[in-house]
């Protein structure tokens, strides 16, 4: 539910604070690095804050740790005794199956990057129509897209899967990558993200510039809402790259399977084979490095969109 | 299953749609061949099958076979099951274990290759050869390996607390409560309630056959007596602590088998491969002896494991992928490659004497190996599997979770109770034909 | 302003002043919303309404249902919803996930609220290396930290029932029955805490500073910010946040599943979703997965359907 429950939030996020946004509509100046002389550092407020960072950061360290142990040190020595195995893990990462790792790396990010981006497109497209048209039909247009998130994807992989066959995508990329695109909670954002970021002023006067639809949309529109088109990009990417259901259904060739399902099935190898453990981890640990990357590069970028389109609202 | 006209309309505009906006939909699995080599997709889980096939690959430029490496046993079963029901997707040939058979059979997931392979059938033993017929003139498989059961021990720590190896079940008992006697950390074995294919051999072992085919209807009787006893012989074991009460395949079990916590396993002709993946570091301390028995006087064993090669009703080549299935389970290469490369025990009589001239490399302390388990293997009785095994094992893992967990005697034979009810309504309500 | 009543006609025609493009301006937002439309349709709309078909459908055998032609399709009524709800491990997992709803929710809440202040707090330190840290659970799968809180959680190879054998305490497993739904809960927790911290973590900071001088001029400490300014502001997203969190957590499947086969006090229909799957997947009968379905996703729906009525009245209140 980690996926999900992100999404939920950021949603709640963003309409609570535009829901508190009915205050003063200045910029607050940030103060991290800006502590006043006064103020003395608390024990007990830094103490809890690293506790709750440790707890967040121990199955992390874990991970760390168990991959560079060898496969019979991983159930011998003590749990947070590291080992010099690393090098060897990842080597026999690297021979499985000629490299099959790495091209399921190169599958998630295939999954998640094109999904990811193609769902801003087709989320800020809808959300700019949402937010900046009025027309009939609009409420129950958007009640309908919303209501997606009601519908968990284990139910819907087996319907998903039946009709994918009879178009004879089941086993393609696309399989994972059409459903992939469309995101209720990206269509929801990019609507508030619309609504708070263009002013209705600038759009009327790209039309009586005799700019068209589309050009006003791509030219005008799309500039001004992109912090909020990097938010919605970077939920979807790693949503996407968590999911297990989906491709676990749809794909039967493991040279198309993302890391998830791939990684999975190093563990389930039945009862007449051991379970690859080292492989696994070692897999985990390296799928994880991309997105704490990402995590820490992008991070910034969360921040202030999300608190700019707030305040602007 | 077939769309209804509504949403074949529906799925053709969506095609359409797809089409317009998605450009060209990868390659499908099966290409036709209208000229060119036949091309066959084959779902496997064993490790290496890949460079098996290689060998056929280059011996064979008009068949290539492509390997498609699944999860192992019930996930892949799950996905023909599911391409079957579509109507595309499905590979040309598909291992499969011998309990999914029926299953299979019954969802019309395989073709009947009794045109191609029919005169194999004195190359296998009769029990195998059965669970790929189902008793009938069509032959859905070609068997590759077979699974007999035999108890796996830590020889080391036997001589060093003094334990003899037990023979039959009540001598079993004894020693584990003399090893708890001994070292209070220390279990003979664990009784695995996720485990519902060893549980079977168990019951198989001891005489039960859970189906049958009696003229055109089924037969249920999971709760048989022979099972019951079973049962009510591990819940007497789990109830007073001297068996462990754990699942195995868990890192912890993992964690046991290398600290020697974990002394004895009843499991099957592959365990050493599992044992040499778990616990690298103990090798040479195992031994393999024939299973305990009920009656010392009638040896016998069940199976535990053990899968066939089938060709699915979806392929287009059926003829050439019997062929394939043909070399890669009953030829001298084909079989050699297997053990050489998956470590399988081949179910194919002619060929498995050469191919396992050797023990295996992490029991090279045991060079009768191969003899013993020859000589086990020719004990195991004959079991029958029904079209709704899933439904049994699942209720299996439930059942006896509870009971497992609660550790009591009296649970263990009402597991099999629920077993046999949850089984036996399915079918009726599914409307197959039970003879009550 | 937009209406939450779909009966409603949304533009007022009285008051519209006619434009240059107005027509051409009428397809426009449809084209924009076509992509979304057709791809909902293709991939939600059209599997849901074949899921609900099913749901109202089984297969029948007829003899030994051995080879071909020996199963049929045949209309079901309601007998496939009537079987599920009135199956006594539905209705426990219903329960189940009802308990485990009650465990989660506060519990990730609570501390994404705990830590999201104390990151806002001017006297706490070391809070970048905190918020990073906290939110990182984020970038793991569920199949992935299931497997690493099972090496956790297992006494045979975790370093918590190291420590507590070496100081001579007798822990119960995590996996025993009345533990196990905290050792899930756990994971969810974990998965969440950090995404919700940074969520509430961004709307304290969307509060303009002004009406902190002010309070801090009166004389207010930092805890009775918190409380009388912080917490009342990012109420309204926390309100939210529980409810979508709620929605998640009847959907849970990921954790229980992945922890299933070590334990022995996991079912197969542990929760209602995993009933779902073991029908659908390990005994193929997709027409009643179909019905548990459908009665799960009414069941989500009713429950949030008021809450996305606020949802919508309060973000998209404003929009002209």
């Amino acid at each position: 539910m980690t996926t999900d429950a992100a999404e939920t939030a950021l949603v709640a996020e963003t309409a609570g604070s535009r829901a508190g946004s009915v205050l003063p509509r200045t910029r607050r100046v940030p103060r991290t690095g800006h502590r006043s002389v006064g103020e003395r550092p608390s024990g007990a407020a830094t103490a809890i804050l690293l506790v709750g960072a440790l707890y967040c950061l121990l199955p992390v360290l874990w991970v760390v740790v168990a991959s560079t142990k060898s496969g019979s040190e991983l159930f011998s020595t003590f749990t947070f005794a590291p080992s010099t195995h690393l090098l060897d893990n990842v080597s026999d990462l690297n021979a499985y199956r000629g490299g099959l790792f790495w091209r399921w790396m190169a599958n998630t990010a295939l999954y998640a990057g094109v999904g990811a981006m193609l769902s801003v497109v087709v989320s800020a497209m809808a959300g700019y129509a949402l937010a900046k048209y009025r027309f009939r039909g609009k409420t129950a247009v958007f009640n309908m897209l919303l209501a997606g998130v009601l519908v968990p994807g284990v139910v819907l992989a087996i319907p998903q899967y039946l009709l994918m066959a009879q178009v004879g995508l089941t086993n393609t990329y696309w399989a994972v990558l059409l459903p992939s695109i469309i995101s209720p909670y990206g269509i929801y954002l990019a609507r508030i993200y619309a609504g708070a970021s263009i002013p209705d002023e600038i759009v009327e006067a790209a039309r009586t510039d005799g700019a068209s639809e589309l050009r006003t949309f791509a030219q005008v529109a799309m500039p001004m809402m992109a912090p909020g088109l990097v938010t919605v990009f970077l939920f979807q990417f790693v949503a996407i790259w968590n999911n297990f259901m989906l491709p676990y259904i749809m794909l039967g060739d493991d040279k198309l399977f993302p890391l998830t399902v791939g990684l999975s099935g190093l563990l389930n190898q039945g009862a007449s084979q051991p379970a690859l453990y080292t492989l696994v981890i070692t897999g985990a640990l390296l799928s994880i490095v991309p997105l704490v990357a990402l995590f820490l590069l992008l991070q910034r970028y969360w921040q202030v969109d999300l608190a700019a389109g707030a305040v602007k609202a | 299953m077939r769309l209804s006209t509504g949403m074949k309309a529906a799925a053709i505009i969506a095609s359409a749609a797809l089409l317009m906006t998605a450009c060209s939909s990868g390659d499908g699995t099966d290409a036709p061949a209208a000229d060119g080599p036949v091309e066959l997709t084959f779902w496997t889980w064993a490790p290496n099958v890949d460079k098996v096939v290689e060998t056929w690959n280059e011996a064979n430029p008009d068949i290539q076979v492509t390997v498609n490496k699944q999860d192992g046993g019930d996930p892949a079963i799950t996905k023909l099951l599911t391409a079957v029901k579509a109507g595309s997707g499905a590979p040309d040939i598909m291992q499969t274990e011998y309990q999914k058979i029926p299953t299979l059979v019954s969802a019309d997931a395989l073709a009947d290759i009794s045109g191609e392979v029919a005169d194999l059938a004195d190359q296998f033993p009769e029990g195998v050869w059965n669970d790929v017929t189902l008793g009938s003139d069509a032959v859905y498989a070609v068997p590759q390996d077979s699974g007999p059961m035999q108890f796996y021990y830590r020889a080391d720590i036997f001589e060093q607390l003094g334990l003899t190896v037990p023979t039959t079940w009540d001598e079993y008992a004894a020693t584990a409560a003399a090893l708890q006697a001994a070292d209070p950390t220390k279990y003979l074995g664990t009784f695995s309630a996720t485990d519902a294919g060893w549980f079977t051999g168990l019951a198989q072992q001891a005489g039960a056959s859970w189906w049958g085919i009696d003229g055109d209807a089924w037969t249920v009787a999971v709760d048989d007596e022979a099972t019951l006893k079973v049962a009510d012989y591990w819940g007497g074991l789990v109830e007073s602590g001297v068996i462990d009460n754990k699942p195995m395949y868990t890192p912890e079990w993992n964690a046991a088998l290398n600290n020697g916590t974990q002394i004895g396993w009843l499991s099957a002709i592959w365990a050493p491969g599992v044992l040499e993946g778990n616990a690298p570091d103990t090798a040479g301390l195992w031994k393999m002896a024939p299973m305990p028995q009920w009656d010392a006087a009638d040896p016998a064993t069940g199976n535990w494991g053990g899968s066939a090669t089938a060709v699915t009703s979806q392929s287009k080549h059926p003829e050439q992928a019997a062929k394939f299935i043909t070399w890669l389970n009953a030829s001298q290469e084909g079989v050699d490659l297997l053990v050489e490369q998956t470590g399988v025990y081949p179910a194919n009589i002619p060929a498995s004497a050469e191919a396992l001239s050797e023990p295996p490399t992490f029991f090279a302390n045991q060079p009768d190996f191969y003899e013993i388990a020859a000589e086990t293997a020719k004990t195991a009785g004959s079991f029958t599997y029904g079209p709704n095994v899933n439904v049994t094992y699942s209720a299996y893992n439930d059942e006896f979770g509870k009971a497992t967990e609660a550790r009591s005697q009296a649970a263990f034979t009402a597991a099999v109770e629920a077993m046999q009810k949850v089984t036996l309504d399915d079918m009726v309500s599914s409307g197959f034909t039970v003879k009550e | 302003m937009t209406t939450t009543t779909p009966a409603r006609p949304t533009a007022p025609p009285a008051v519209r002043r006619r434009r240059p493009g107005a027509s051409r301006r009428q397809g426009a937002p449809w084209a924009f919303l076509a992509p979304a439309i057709v791809l909902f349709v293709l991939v939600l709309a059209l599997p849901i309404a074949y899921a609900v078909y099913l749901s109202f459908r089984t297969e029948k055998v007829s003899g030994l249902g051995l080879g071909s032609g020996s199963r049929t399709e045949v209309w079901n009524g309601f007998a496939n919803y009537a079987a599920s709800l009135a199956d006594p491990e539905f209705l426990a997992s219903v329960g189940r996930v009802a308990l485990y709803g009650v465990i989660v929710v506060p519990t990730m809440l609570g501390l994404a609220l705990l830590f999201a202040l104390l990151l806002d707090s001017r006297r706490s330190r070391a809070t970048k290396f905190s918020r990073v840290s906290i939110f990182l659970p984020y970038a793991v799968p569920a199949v992935i930290s299931s497997l690493l809180w099972g090496f956790l959680y297992l006494p045979g190879v975790s370093p918590f029932y190291y420590v507590f054998d070496r100081l001579g305490w007798d822990v119960p497993s995590l996996f025993s029955s009345n533990l196990v739904i905290f050792a899930v809960a756990n994971i969810a927790v974990w998965g969440g805490v950090g995404f919700n911290m940074v969520v509430i973590y961004t709307s304290l900071r969307a509060i303009p500073s002004e009406l902190y001088e002010a309070a801090e001029l009166d004389g207010c400490t930092q805890v009775g910010m918190a409380w009388r300014i912080k917490i009342p502001i990012v109420v309204p997203s926390i309100i939210m946040t529980f409810v979508f969190s709620m929605i998640a957590t009847l959907q849970v499947f990921a954790e229980p599943t992945t922890l299933k086969p070590l334990s022995n006090t996991i079912s197969s229909t542990w929760t209602p979703l995993m009933k779902v799957y073991r029908d659908a997947f390990i005994r193929g009968d997709l027409y009643s997965a179909a019905a548990t379905s459908v009665i799960i996703a009414v069941a989500t729906f009713v429950l949030s359907f008021g809450f996305l009525r606020l949802v919508q009245s309060r973000a998209f209140g404003q929009e002209k």
